[in-house]
């Protein structure tokens, strides 16, 4: 299953503010269609290095990357990149969920409309299409005028889930999307996730084990900015070849 | 109180003095609005409520008083003044949270801190010899020349531009209200959690897309919240305004026409109210101020606490 290469980052250098060192010559291949989940304890690295696929990290001053993330041939960390498009192509979900002040249709419209697609009947078709893509649809079909403030956390988080998947990105990000939810939310999002995975490539960030042993096909174990191991999921976690890995998978610290 | 006296004594001595110094405020409140009612039932007595409110007399000769000249000079400078503010402040208020570098946050907030520090003697006498000849000169008349020949419009800047009128004295209100409006509404921007921001820009929303769709909605509370806040410092203002304003008891559809507001009213004719009717009339002003301003804060509050629910939900 070594499919193709949806993203690759090269020799990647993260630098917080310029001085902290936060990811170190990291090289990772991420593969078309799987999952492929990034794990280590707090403080790794693993989120850093995943919000560096989007530019995330743009957004504040002083950040400097080195070393070249590849993208559909090109290097996405290039300063002429466009990071709006970047974005729309390479969506993001976050620990808590976001929906933003307004209904839950406008939630979902937001990314197309922002984007000049105004007409009503491909809004509401594409809508409707991203709420069942993220399994959502038949809970909030009769309410999509009321405010997403009213839905549970669990169907927020599958809302904004949506309104990721609504400008049909090629790759989405999750940022631990389950370490505010209830064990039934999770399993909702996991059965997600792994359904989700012949449209989008994903790269999921978790402190969970058993949620990386789960849903992915890949893993990478992250310590302190470097990528001690990655390898298939079954992999890491029956063989690990990294005294390392092994040490953290038996929970032997972390 | 039994419950109080189990406390140890030295716990007992601070309740009790945290207590009077509490009560001291309520007690000082309700004083004054006591002497503002007792001084101003005279004229209560002789003209009534709708009947002052309404009524365009201003006549110390005939003893007649009515507060709708200065009613209208507070309520034109206070909204004009807001008019000019709120897109000044808000503006900065988005620059300094979103956009500036951080080298520039830090010295433009302080700029807009110094600017509520200025006294208000201090902008009263700047607009008196330096903004006042240049809107007489330059910017009035222009605007005469433009917007002037509007119909309809046009009446609003009828008149002999003058630089002391209503629209000078807006200005200068607008200056002084800008830093609270401008601090409030940072404030509540930066109360919109970083995660919800960045959920927009990793959907591919522009800064100005997340300003507008995510921060504004998120903050609008807070923001108004500080919008009346403003309004209420406005309402008040006393000494910039005198010096720019021309104590003129009229109603003129022209801003360029000189004015009074209640305090102006209130600085400039103690000292010639020399009969009680008169004395008393001006105390019904200021308890027509009072209660304005007491309206505003409770409003401005209820908006800034439903703000903090929020963000704390």
């Amino acid at each position: 299953m070594n499919g193709l290469k949806e993203l690759e980052a090269k020799q990647l250098n993260f630098y917080y503010s310029g001085k902290v060192h936060a990811l170190k010559d990291i090289n990772l291949p991420v593969y078309k269609n799987a999952v492929t989940a990034l794990i280590g304890p707090s403080g790794c690295g693993k989120t850093t290095l995943l919000r560096c696929f989007n530019r995330m990290h743009d957004l504040y001053q002083g950040n400097k990357y080195g070393g070249e993330i590849i993208f559909k041939g090109g290097n996405i960390l290039a300063s002429e990149i466009d990071v709006i498009d970047l974005r729309s192509r390479i969506g993001m979900v976050f620990q808590k969920p976001t929906p933003f002040p307004m209904s839950i249709f406008d939630n979902i419209a937001y990314g197309l409309r922002i984007r000049g697609i105004k007409k009503k009947l491909e809004l509401s078709q594409r809508v409707e299409k991203a709420l069942n893509h993220a399994a959502l649809w038949n809970e909030v079909k009769d309410k999509l005028q009321t405010n997403s403030y009213n839905l549970s956390g669990g169907q927020q988080q599958r809302l904004v889930i949506a309104r990721a998947l609504a400008v049909e990105p090629e790759v989405l990000l999750f940022d631990e999307p389950t370490s505010a939810l209830d064990p039934i939310s999770t399993g909702k999002i996991e059965e997600l996730v792994v359904n989700l995975k012949d449209e989008v490539t994903i790269i999921i960030v978790t402190h969970n084990m058993q949620q990386a042993a789960r849903i992915s096909d890949w893993t990478g174990f992250m310590m302190l900015g470097d990528l001690i191991e990655f390898d298939k999921t079954d992999k890491i976690f029956t063989n690990p070849s990294q005294k390392l890995t092994e040490d953290y998978i038996t929970g032997r610290f972390g | 109180m039994r419950v109080l006296l189990r406390k140890n004594p030295v716990d007992l001595l601070f309740l009790t003095i945290t207590a009077i110094a509490s009560a001291t405020v309520l007690v000082l409140i309700a004083g004054i609005l006591y002497v503002l009612f007792l001084k101003s039932s005279l004229a209560i007595e002789k003209f009534g409520i709708l009947n002052f409110i309404f009524s365009t007399d201003w006549d110390p000769v005939r003893q007649i008083f009515g507060a709708a000249t200065t009613l209208f000079g507070t309520a034109v400078t206070t909204i004009l003044a807001l008019f000019f503010a709120i897109p000044v402040a808000i503006g900065t208020a988005i620059f300094i949270t979103e956009i500036a570098p951080n080298f520039m946050k830090g010295p433009i907030g302080i700029a807009i801190e110094l600017l509520a520090a200025i006294p208000s003697i201090i902008y009263g006498m700047w607009g008196l010899f330096t903004l006042a000849p240049i809107m007489a000169e330059y910017i009035e008349p222009a605007l005469q020349n433009t917007l002037g020949k509007v119909p309809l419009l046009g009446a609003l800047f009828a008149g002999t531009p003058m630089g002391i009128d209503l629209f000078t004295a807006s200005i200068i209100l607008s200056i002084m209200i800008i830093p609270f409006t401008a601090s409030i509404a940072r404030d509540s921007f930066n109360l919109t959690p970083a995660i919800v921001k960045e959920s927009a820009y990793a959907i591919g929303a522009t800064k100005w897309e997340v300003v507008k769709n995510v921060i504004l909605p998120y903050s609008k509370s807070g923001v108004f919240g500080g919008i009346i806040l403003s309004l209420g410092r406005a309402l008040g203002e006393t000494m910039a305004v005198a010096f720019v304003l021309g104590n003129n008891h009229q109603i003129s559809s022209s801003l360029f026409h000189a004015a009074s507001t209640i305090t102006v009213t209130l600085a400039n004719e103690f000292t010639e109210a020399d009969t009680d009717i008169y004395l008393s009339s001006l105390f019904y002003l200021a308890l027509i101020l009072f209660v304005m301003s007491f309206i505003a804060l409770a409003v401005a509050k209820i908006f800034l606490l439903r703000a903090q629910k929020r963000y704390s939900a």
